[in-house]
């Protein structure tokens, strides 16, 4: 299982959800990990992470600042000893306002949050992994950046730029031996959509959640995390500029549930 | 390495030699059980002796997969003498002739879809009741850049590789209440012994110029994405594409 022996990680929005669980897989896989996040809650992940023996530090910061992912970058060279794997992986919804009436302001944000993010992991891995000529890059996208109604339309729009770059950041990376690849999760409990399943139990309608996919049923962060560490790992040496959907299907079918065929 | 496979009854076809082999070695050392299948005994003999001299354990099955009733036999036999259900299926097989479209004969059209889009269903048709029965299973089935990216002379080819990834897809939503994922590998140039002879040095060198990563991939590097799929790790990917190309077709030209 230890995969990733000798490999420093960072990953960004490592308090909860997906990060949280990537987080403790790279370190159980053996890696050292830098777990950066904006909450508390970050130190949480590190204390899993040492309690079941792995390396781990905590950062807390903004990872959509261009100073802090910097910071990211510089202190996890400095006291991990080097950085082979960069997970960017935070995010926000975004509101489901109508469209008609949504605000620049909303836009901005979301980009920075999900889009502009990336961009800075990429820019301050890039530049120490490009220099080492040895990385993986990985960045959180979604199945929402593939088609309409599966988010926010300004989460949506934002998650199709994160797909763009992994493809033009891979292409601008030629030769250098950095990879740069995407992870789509489809609907996954995380602090994002909490809403959704918090709704969902209310109304005693938990188990319709995920019944478009073909797994028929949402994911677990777990299941993500081990797509990220498969992107992480040498197993995908060959991976590059790749939109990795781990979606129980949804992102393959029409919703054939909802469509009556003629018998 | 790692026991992601432990004991699980693995069927490769295509197994005797290059991605095929290289995917049959990795699941052996992931702890799989291995049915090696090729059309030809007399070239799956060595590669089978060869898995079991590394302490794998693989038994070799000469089967033409185009062959409905001879790949039903063969999966039976294969429970049988595992006296385990297949958990794992690995659809690497296909036989490919490159001509263009004004010499395309009905024969080649015909073996080329016997072999790589039919032979998909008799071995899927095959293996679900087994894996069915033992509580889910994983196929892994390997398409090519072909199937969005067309090379010289490649009318059959991309359509019978397109074709890999429309049946996946199909099969995952009809597999899917049977515990069943089906996935699809798209490799883009890997460095095989067939492959590299059929390009001279300065068009390996072109071809590599034009790829992010800048190389051929090995058959290794797409075993390991085969068994990541195969695996538990993967348990929310249903009907995905992986693209294994270094990069080559993510560029516009």
């Amino acid at each position: 299982m230890r995969r990733l022996e000798g490999k420093r990680a960072v990953v960004t929005g490592g308090g909860s959800g997906i990060g949280r669980a990537s987080a403790i897989r790279f370190a159980r896989e053996g890696a050292a990990v830098l777990v950066a996040g904006r909450a508390a809650n970050t130190n949480e992940t590190v204390e899993v992470i040492r309690a079941d023996g792995g390396i781990a530090s905590s950062m807390i910061t903004d990872a959509s600042k261009e100073e802090n992912v910097a910071a990211i970058v510089e202190r996890c060279v400095n006291e991990l000893g080097g950085l082979e794997v960069f997970f960017a992986n935070i995010g926000v919804t975004g509101t489901n306002t109508p469209l008609l009436e949504q605000t620049v302001e909303e836009w901005e944000e979301v980009y920075r949050i999900n889009t502009i993010s990336c961009f800075l992991a990429i820019k301050y891995a890039g530049r120490h992994m490009t220099a080492k000529r040895y990385g993986s890059i990985i960045l959180t996208s979604s199945a929402a950046s593939l088609r309409a109604n599966a988010g926010a339309i300004s989460y949506s729009a934002s998650k199709a730029a994160v797909n763009n770059l992994a493809q033009t950041a891979a292409n601008a990376f030629a030769g250098t031996g950095v990879r740069v690849n995407a992870v789509l999760p489809g609907l996954v409990e995380t602090q994002l959509t909490r809403k959704v399943f918090e709704d969902a139990r209310a109304r005693g309608i938990e188990g319709k959640l995920g019944h478009v996919t073909p797994l028929k049923r949402p994911g677990r962060a777990e299941e993500i995390a081990a797509a990220a560490a498969f992107l992480a790992r040498d197993d995908s040496s060959y991976v590059d500029g790749q939109l990795l959907s781990v979606d129980g299907g949804v992102s393959s079918t029409h919703p054939y549930g909802r469509i009556a065929l003629p018998s | 390495m790692s026991d992601r496979l432990k004991d699980r009854v693995c069927v490769v076809t295509g197994a005797a030699r290059g991605i095929g082999l290289a995917i049959a070695e990795r699941f052996g050392r992931e702890g799989g059980r291995l049915a090696a299948v090729d059309v030809s005994a007399r070239r799956l003999e060595p590669p089978v002796e060869g898995l079991n001299a590394k302490g794998l354990e693989a038994r070799g099955y000469a089967v033409d997969v185009g062959r409905r009733e001879d790949v039903h036999a063969m999966f039976a036999r294969v429970e049988a003498e595992f006296a385990a259900p297949v958990g794992a299926l690995v659809n690497n097989a296909v036989w490919a002739r490159f001509q263009p479209l004004a010499e395309l004969d009905p024969e080649t059209a015909e073996r080329m879809f016997a072999v790589g889009v039919q032979g998909l269903f008799w071995t899927m048709q095959a293996a679900a009741p087994q894996m069915e029965r033992r509580g889910g299973g994983s196929i892994v089935n390997l398409s090519s850049v072909s199937a969005y990216h067309p090379a010289k002379d490649s009318v059959a080819y991309s359509a019978l590789k397109a074709g890999v990834v429309g049946l996946t897809r199909a099969a995952a939503m009809e597999l899917s209440p049977k515990r069943i994922r089906v996935n699809v590998v798209c490799p883009g140039m890997i460095g095989t012994p067939a492959s590299i002879a059929q390009f001279d040095e300065a068009t390996i060198e072109t071809r590599q110029a034009e790829m992010p990563l800048g190389r051929f991939g090995a058959p290794e590097e797409i075993a390991s994405i085969a068994a990541f799929l195969a695996s538990d790790e993967a348990s929310y990917m249903q009907g995905a594409v992986i693209v294994a190309d270094g990069g080559w077709t993510v560029p516009a030209r």
